[in-house]
Formats: structure tokens, C-alpha cells, sequence
């Protein structure tokens, strides 16, 4: 960037196109010399109006679109959908539905952590890291293609329950994967707490205290990297939580260092919880008859990999919702990018925006 | 920055990973989510499937003389979702293994699962009828002693019929007998 | 086992209170996690509503604005703000006026209002009372306020997905078993 260290004010446009974002995202900056002094945020330029959409399909095709909001957390979403028309229904899941549900999700939950922790390595330039911590993402994406069918898609929710099931041969395939996932990331968690140069750039940048992030309301790892115990898993467990019990990560320091921790540290939750789950699977039905879907309205909300994933339904007595009202959790981390970046170094914007594991889809909807 | 170090030398040994495709096959998982097919021999034409899919991929229309319907699947708008097997009550929508999709943009509208499947005529009215596969017979009627397999052959009012001289038939014989 | 958070008792009966003229009522789902759901008398107590949620240290999860037109035939916007409450969710809904829908705002008490306040005014054409004008968040300036009750969807302007004029073109391209195109004339009318 050039500039340099004189005190001139000026402003930098950064997106919606720009080498450093991943998706597009408008960033008006008030800069002086190399110093950030103002934010404002651009958005809408992938909006695509998926709740406009939802409420012209049925409830069972509202399965798969809510399943293509956002790819990173595509379990997430149809997984919250399902809950919220069974609470409206006042369905019960059997239990082994349950337990299902909770692997499919921490298995997008692992993939989705690695993801964001190798885009840091590879925003400070650590190409190599980045690319190995991406490979050991692949084993992930290899359990994922296996057992459910796609490498992100997983399909595995239907309301009232699943639609997979496990054999001994894909429980086998899954745990053996899981070892190998668990050795790799103790080594890239080793690397990430100690290694000078990452540390360097990442600690005591773009700092969120508790206060600040209690006030714009944060959620996922943003919120439990500035202190906060907030974890829907642990806060209002549902489904196969409320049978498995979590306890939150969280770290002090509010800063991008603190946030790449607790989802390194979460990896290792995640496939403890999966162990678990496969170890006490119980035995059952995978799913439920369909009632008939009253008039009236439910919420449901989860936990997803990037934080609170909260869904809203009202009917009317047909297969058609009424409203269909999702809230991600990157939308309540955006804001929190102003108090972050202020006063921080034009060269730790992107690393910034990465911290809060932002996802646009998600956001415009 | 050791530590790293550890982990490049372990991966310079381990060669690359990524697949030879095209000049080797590359590896698809058996339950991998690909092209959707029909059995047509399963197909009941209950359109569960229609109204589940949320591509609108698949359109299912009577023939005009009655004959049958024609069951059509266009690959291009399908999700690959597998939300029609998973509702199909005959197992006969399946996701298969086959991932390759890419065709010229001339082929597009024939890329298309496509089946006529004929109906039969009822042996009491003659109405047209489709009847269930004998599968899906035998677990309805597991416990009931009953010839199936001609109840099959008949249209809903037919069988009603034949059902109800049946049970009048075996309560004369209970009567007589005792 | 855990045992479920429940509603701070205080807060529940002030929140009756406001919710006397339009009911309230709450709910549990299979995990016996709380739902309450209070409708407010006008949207003028919404301010009210949010002092009370913000002085127990409740969280805005986020604000739903809809248009149920299906259950009655004339537009009637309703706005449902939803909040965390130490692990119960409470809904406050309030009915706007049929003519000129507007609605409080409640940044004052929940800085995150922000984004979901200026959403709803661009989706839904509400006005939003008591702050700056919300500026767009989503669609440009150039398109009108109250998309959500206009909106085409990108499958259909590009007639993709299911639309019959599609089904005609797959239906009319089929090939007979000597591979040769046949034209079925009874699905072209």
C-alpha cells in the first residue's frame, strides 16, 4: 500500500473485488498514514433473496434450500429448519436421529475451523502451512463424500429426522479418519501457539474486549474469543446436546489470535463429541412419520460453526411456510469489524475480516 | 518454526496427493450422490417424488389413451439432494455413482432420465391401473391370508369388492361349519 | 441432568403486562428449552418492551418482519423482535398500522438493532421512527422499498428451474430408440 508513515488522511476503498477477500464485501476506510481511523460496510452484492424464495416452495423442498445458503455451514441450516418445523409440529426425534444429527454437525464444525485457521496462514503468507493445513481438512472432506455422499452438501436432515445411518464399516472409516485428523491438528495447534512469526502478526490485533462484544451482541468464536461463555450447545443445549452435554471454549484475549485458539481448541471438543457419539449410539428409528404441520410459529436456533444460528417459521396450515426468517451468525459479527479495526495497520485488515470467519452468503441470504 | 519443518520433511516423502484423473479413475465412495435413476419396474407413479424435489426436476404425465405415463427426470436442474429416494416408498428412485455430468449445451434438454411406464387393466372393470411391485405386496399383506397377487390385478373398487365377497364367503363357512 | 433456564419471573409479568391486549403464551421444545411469546397492544410499547428485556441483560437475536397475507386478504405487516434471555428466547410481536407501518426503534437499548432495523425497512417498506434514517443495507438506493412483497426470483427472470415453457423444450426434445429426434405435437399446444 503506498502512503507510507506521513499523517495525510485519506480514503481506501477495499472490495468488493479485492485480492484479500474471499467473497465480495465492501470496506470504506478512513486511513491516516497507515493507521485505520474509520470503517463503514458496503453489503449487498450477493444478496439473491433466499427467503423470498423459501416461502414459494414447500416445507420439504425448503429442506434443500436452506442446505445451499452457505456451504461452510450447510448442515447448520437445514439441521435448525427441521427443529423448527418439528417444535412447531411438537414432533419427537428418536434419539439415535438425534445422536446423528450431532455427528453430521460437528463434522462440518471440524471441517469449517480448519478452513478459516488455514485462510489465516495463507493471509500472512504462510503458504505452506496454509496448504497443510488444508490437507488435513481433505481427510475431512474424504469422511464427508464417504459416509454421506458430498464433500459439503451432507443431506443428512429430514424433518422428524435423519436420512443416513451408520454401518460398522463407515463407523470404522470415520474413527480411523478421526485419529488421523486429531494427530495432525495437535501438530498445527502446536505450530499456531508457538511458531514467532504467527504469533507476531496475530496477537493484540484486532482486539474486541468483553464489554464491546456483549454490547453488539457477537456470537461463535468471536464472542467466546473475548471471554464469553456463549455456546448454544452449553446455554440452551437442544437435540442430541441436551443428551451430550458441551462446555464452551474460551479464550481472554479478544484479539485474531484468541479466535484461530478457541477454534483450534473446538476441533479437539468436536471429535471427542463424535467419539462419544458413536461410542453410546442408540439403537431406534432414524425418523418419524410426518404429522401434519399446523398454522402457528416456532423459532429454533443452533449452534453452527461460526456461532447462534437462529431460524424463524410461521405457517398457516398448508406446506407452504408463511415466513421462513433465518438469522446467521456472521451477521451479528459484522459490526464488530469497526471496534476491531480501529487504529490497526492498513496490512491487518484482511487478517482482521478473516478473524471473524465471515461468510457473505450466509449474511445477504 | 521447527516444529514446521517436521511436518514439510514428512510431506516432501509422501509424494503428491492429489488424484491422476483423467488418466486414472478417481476413487467415488459408494453411497457418493450422483445422477439420480428410476427403476421404472418399481415405479408406482405416486409422485411423492414430484412434489419433494426441489429442482422441479422431474415431471410425470399421463398418457392421453391411457396407456401409461411417461416419466421424465431432467439431470440439469437436479440438486442432487436425494430427497426423492428418500421419500420414495418402492426404493425405486436411487442416487448413483455417477458423477459424470458434463455434456454439450446442444444435449442440454436430452439430458434426461427418461421411462414409459405402462399401466394394466384391471381383470374385474378393465380400468387402467398401475399395480404395486410384488415386493411392496408381500409386506402389506405379510400377515393376511389373502392371493395377493390377484388383489394386485384389480382396481381400488374391485378390490373392495372382491375383499368383501371374500369375508362373506368365509363367515357362510364358519356359519355351516359349526 | 441440566435442569432448563427459566424466564426471570419479574420480567415475565411486566412483559404480560404490556402483552394484556394481545395475549401471550409460551412454549417448549423437545430438549424443554422455554419459548415466550407476548403481542404487544400497539408498537408504541415496543420501546417499553426493550428497557425491560435490556435492564436483565437480554440479547437481541434478531428482529422478523412479515406480511401474513395469506391469513387475511389486505397487507398487515407484523414485526417480531426475538431475544435471548439467560437461555430462553423471548418473541415480542407487535401489529403495525395498516396504512403507514412504522415502528419504534429500539437502538438506544440494543446496538445491534442497527442491521435488522434497516433491513425490514428496506424489505418491507416499514418505517423505522426514532433514529437516523436506516440506510440501505443490502439493495442499492435505486430500487424501491418493499421488495419482499414484489421480489422475482433470479430461476424464474432466467427461466430456469421448473417453468413450463422448460418442460415444453425437454419434453418436445426426445429421442425415439434409433436415436433420431421425435417431436411429441400433443405437448407443444
Amino acid at each position: 500500500m503506498s502512503g507510507g508513515a506521513t499523517a495525510k488522511t485519506y480514503t481506501l476503498p477495499v472490495g468488493p473485488v479485492h485480492v484479500a477477500l474471499e467473497e465480495p464485501m465492501y470496506f470504506r476506510l478512513d486511513v491516516e498514514g497507515e493507521i485505520v481511523r474509520g470503517v463503514e460496510l458496503g453489503a449487498g452484492h450477493v444478496h439473491r433473496g433466499m427467503e423470498a424464495l423459501a416461502l414459494r416452495r414447500t416445507l420439504f423442498q425448503n429442506i434443500v434450500l436452506t442446505e445451499r445458503v452457505c456451504s461452510l455451514c450447510s448442515n447448520s441450516h437445514p439441521y435448525t429448519y427441521c427443529m423448527a418445523v418439528e417444535n412447531l409440529a411438537g414432533m419427537t426425534v428418536p434419539e439415535r436421529a438425534q445422536v446423528l444429527r450431532v455427528i453430521a454437525e460437528e463434522i462440518k464444525r471440524i471441517s469449517s475451523h480448519l478452513f478459516n485457521v488455514a485462510v489465516l496462514a495463507h493471509i500472512i503468507g504462510f503458504k505452506s502451512l496454509f496448504m497443510h493445513v488444508m490437507e488435513v481438512r481433505e481427510i475431512m472432506q474424504d469422511i464427508k463424500e464417504t459416509v454421506y455422499g458430498n464433500r459439503m452438501d451432507l443431506a443428512a436432515n429430514c424433518i422428524g429426522g435423519v436420512r443416513y445411518d451408520l454401518d460398522e464399516e463407515l463407523t470404522g472409516y470415520l474413527l480411523h479418519g478421526l485419529d488421523s485428523v486429531r494427530g495432525q491438528v495437535e501438530g498445527v495447534h502446536k505450530i499456531y501457539s508457538s511458531d514467532r512469526m504467527l504469533l507476531r502478526r496475530s496477537r493484540g490485533v484486532g482486539v474486541l474486549g468483553a464489554a464491546d462484544a456483549r454490547e453488539l451482541g457477537v456470537v461463535g468464536p468471536v464472542a467466546r474469543g473475548s471471554g464469553l461463555e456463549l455456546d448454544v450447545r452449553h446455554n440452551a443445549p437442544y437435540g442430541g446436546y441436551a443428551l451430550l452435554g458441551v462446555e464452551p471454549v474460551v479464550e481472554r484475549d479478544g484479539d485474531v489470535h484468541s479466535r484461530a485458539m478457541v477454534r483450534l481448541r473446538e476441533i479437539f471438543v468436536s471429535i471427542e463429541l463424535i467419539r462419544r457419539c458413536v461410542r453410546e449410539l442408540p439403537g431406534g428409528p432414524t425418523t418419524v412419520l410426518l404429522p401434519e404441520i399446523p398454522a402457528g410459529e416456532a423459532l429454533a436456533r443452533s449452534e453452527a460453526p461460526r456461532g447462534e444460528l437462529v431460524y424463524f417459521l410461521r405457517t398457516d396450515g398448508t406446506d407452504v411456510p408463511n415466513r421462513l426468517k433465518w438469522r446467521v451468525p456472521s451477521y451479528m459479527n459484522w459490526e464488530a469489524l469497526g471496534r476491531m479495526m480501529r487504529d490497526c495497520r492498513v496490512s491487518d485488515i484482511a487478517l482482521i475480516v478473516n478473524s471473524i470467519d465471515p461468510c457473505i452468503s450466509c449474511t445477504e441470504r | 518454526m521447527l516444529d514446521f519443518l517436521k511436518i514439510l520433511a514428512g510431506n516432501v516423502f509422501k509424494g503428491p496427493s492429489t488424484d491422476g484423473f483423467p488418466f486414472t479413475q478417481a476413487h467415488t465412495p459408494r453411497r457418493f450422490r450422483g445422477k439420480v435413476h428410476l427403476n421404472p419396474a418399481l415405479c408406482v407413479g405416486c409422485t411423492i417424488c414430484r412434489h419433494v424435489c426441489a429442482g422441479g426436476a422431474i415431471h410425470i404425465a399421463e398418457r392421453p389413451d391411457g396407456s401409461g405415463y411417461d416419466y421424465t427426470l431432467w439431470h440439469n436442474t437436479c440438486a442432487l439432494c436425494g430427497l426423492c429416494q428418500h421419500y420414495c416408498p418402492t426404493g425405486a428412485l436411487s442416487t448413483s455413482g455417477d458423477w459424470h455430468n458434463a455434456h454439450p449445451q446442444s444435449e442440454k434438454y436430452q439430458w434426461c432420465e427418461r421411462h414409459f411406464v405402462p399401466f394394466l387393466s384391471c381383470d374385474g372393470c378393465g380400468a387402467p391401473l398401475r399395480p404395486l411391485p410384488p415386493a411392496l405386496t408381500g409386506r402389506i399383506y405379510a400377515d393376511n391370508h389373502v392371493d395377493a397377487a390377484r388383489l394386485m390385478r384389480l382396481c381400488p373398487r374391485c378390490r373392495q369388492i372382491e375383499t368383501a365377497m371374500h369375508a362373506r364367503e368365509a363367515s357362510h363357512e364358519a356359519q355351516s361349519g359349526s | 441432568m441440566k435442569r432448563n433456564p427459566v424466564l426471570d419471573p419479574g420480567l415475565e409479568r411486566e412483559l404480560e403486562l404490556l402483552a394484556l391486549r394481545g395475549g401471550f403464551r409460551s412454549s417448549e421444545d423437545q430438549a424443554g428449552n422455554l419459548f415466550h411469546w407476548f403481542r404487544l397492544g400497539s408498537p408504541g410499547d415496543l420501546p417499553a418492551a426493550a428497557r425491560l428485556l435490556a435492564a436483565r441483560g437480554a440479547r437481541l437475536c434478531t428482529v422478523t418482519a412479515y406480511d401474513p397475507r395469506r391469513e387475511h386478504d389486505h397487507p398487515r405487516h407484523e414485526v417480531a423482535y426475538h431475544f435471548d434471555c439467560g437461555g430462553v428466547l423471548v418473541t415480542v410481536t407487535a401489529a403495525l398500522d395498516e396504512g403507514e407501518p412504522r415502528v419504534p426503534s429500539i437502538m438506544t437499548e440494543f446496538t445491534n438493532a442497527d442491521w435488522n432495523e434497516r433491513e425490514l425497512a428496506e424489505l418491507y417498506g416499514i418505517q423505522v421512527t426514532d433514529r437516523p434514517t436506516p440506510a440501505r443495507l443490502f439493495l442499492d438506493e435505486s430500487l424501491e422499498r418493499g421488495a419482499m412483497d414484489r421480489v422475482i426470483p433470479v430461476s424464474v427472470l432466467m427461466n430456469g428451474a421448473s417453468s413450463s415453457t422448460l418442460w415444453e423444450r425437454i419434453m418436445g426434445e426426445r429421442q425415439d430408440e434409433s436415436g433420431s429426434l421425435v417431436v411429441h405435437e400433443e405437448e407443444r399446444g
